[in-house]
């Protein structure tokens, strides 16, 4: 506890000061033409900012149906729904799935069919790196980055070097590991290994070992940052997988704190139906 | 912040709701009948506006004057919020409001999904498109 206090309260700190480079990084007056990249005093990209995923989220669900009176349909939008009839298809998982070796396929499937028994995620458990995502707030300095987020299950964060160092030799197993970054060219690459082993790398099932190894990939793709993730788990993966590519759009609101996360359903839940979360 | 919009069951829920008019085979059916709609008329006491889901704590009072407080499950705050949704709205100032509702299938007593509010000036809230 005393650990994550000392971080957090560093987090606290690099936030303040970065705010301040920030702002003194970021470009003044955009032209029209290609979005000027914002850069840190060492020359890199600055990927300091709020940033919401562009294209699913929130877009999906902008307002459902509403009528004069004031009132409102809440999954009633203009346009079909993903997945509605008449909707067009929407990017599913499926075979984007992770590939695993033949002997872990059935330990997947009973995982699958007890998802809601065996999905930590599901009781407000913290999802884990890769599951988690792409961060809602960058806190980027020369050195080191420090990623925000604001999860269903609650805040998280990582502070990642970025200087050369190598992985913590005395690093515990947690959620989100223990990461380094390197630069080549304008795209960070995180590397993150030392996970608990009883998170998911997504849905249904997709469980990992403490092996696992976790590579992001992050750059600037005109003024949006694109967030790639791949999963190394050799001795359960028949290949490395890579999650679908997340774009991600500078929102100009602040990043708060998550509301509570308080779980009463899945004990009233009396069939295996699935509780997917999509992301 | 993404996932406050785009995480645990939204998506997903979306989709099911739309596509299904009983909801089946996913989440909401598996722990509610939405194959009966309860009527109910009350005071909203508590909003407990978490996630992975908001509840609405309702006081309803039955004919012999009894009083009950539902606990009625709903959509998640993200798509709440995207919907212009309130915490506050949906206290509604201590009004009488007319909820219809999914009730437990386990069971349970006082346990349902908040499916609509109908507020005294006429205007509403639902969750998704009424199929009956």
């Amino acid at each position: 506890m005393r650990s994550f206090r000392i971080h957090f309260v560093a987090a606290c700190a690099v936030m303040g000061v970065a705010t301040v480079a920030f702002a003194a990084d970021a470009p003044k007056g955009q032209s029209d033409k290609a979005p000027v990249i914002p850069r840190l005093a060492d020359g890199h990209p600055n990927f300091s900012g709020v940033w919401v995923r562009d294209g699913m989220g929130g877009d999906t669900f902008g307002g459902g149906k509403r009528t004069a009176d004031g009132s409102v349909c809440i999954l009633c939008p203009p346009e079909p729904l993903p997945g509605a009839a008449g909707a067009p298809a929407r990017p599913r998982l499926g075979p984007e799935r992770p590939k695993y070796k033949a002997e872990f396929v059935a330990k997947v499937k009973e995982l699958d069919d007890n998802q809601v028994e065996a999905d930590p995620a599901l009781r407000c458990g913290n999802p884990g790196l890769p599951r988690i995502g792409a961060p809602d707030a960058i806190v980027h300095t020369s050195g080191q980055i420090v990623f925000l987020y604001n999860d269903l299950h609650g805040a998280a964060f990582r502070i990642v070097p970025t200087d050369g160092r190598s992985h913590r030799t005395d690093a515990e197993e947690t959620y989100l590991g223990d990461s380094v970054g390197k630069w080549e060219g304008d795209t960070l690459v995180i590397e993150a290994v030392k996970f608990v082993e009883d998170t998911w790398l997504i849905d249904d099932g997709a469980f990992h070992t403490p092996d696992l190894k976790v590579v992001e990939r992050i750059r600037f793709n005109g003024d949006k940052i694109e967030y790639q993730v791949t999963a190394h788990d050799p001795a359960v993966l028949a290949e490395p997988w890579q999650m679908r590519a997340r774009n991600l759009k500078r929102s100009d609101k602040p990043l708060h704190e998550p509301l509570p996360c308080i779980e009463r359903d899945l004990d009233h839940v009396v069939d295996r139906t699935h509780h997917d979360n999509a992301r | 912040m993404t996932r406050l919009y785009g995480r645990l069951c939204l998506a997903v829920l979306a989709s099911v709701l739309i596509a299904s008019p009983l909801f089946a085979h996913h989440s909401v059916g598996g722990q509610f009948d939405t194959g009966k709609k309860i009527v109910l008329t009350g005071t909203v006491d508590r909003v407990d506006w978490v996630n992975p889901h908001i509840y609405v704590h309702l006081r309803v009072k039955d004919e012999t004057g009894k009083e009950a407080v539902w606990r009625l499950g709903t959509v998640p705050v993200g798509m709440a919020r995207a919907a212009g949704i309130t915490k506050e709205s949906l206290l509604a100032k201590g009004q009488i409001v007319k909820v219809t509702a999914y009730p437990a299938r386990d069971g349970t007593q006082l346990l349902g999904f908040l499916f609509r509010v109908d507020y005294p000036d006429g205007h509403f809230v639902q969750v998704s498109p009424d199929r009956e």
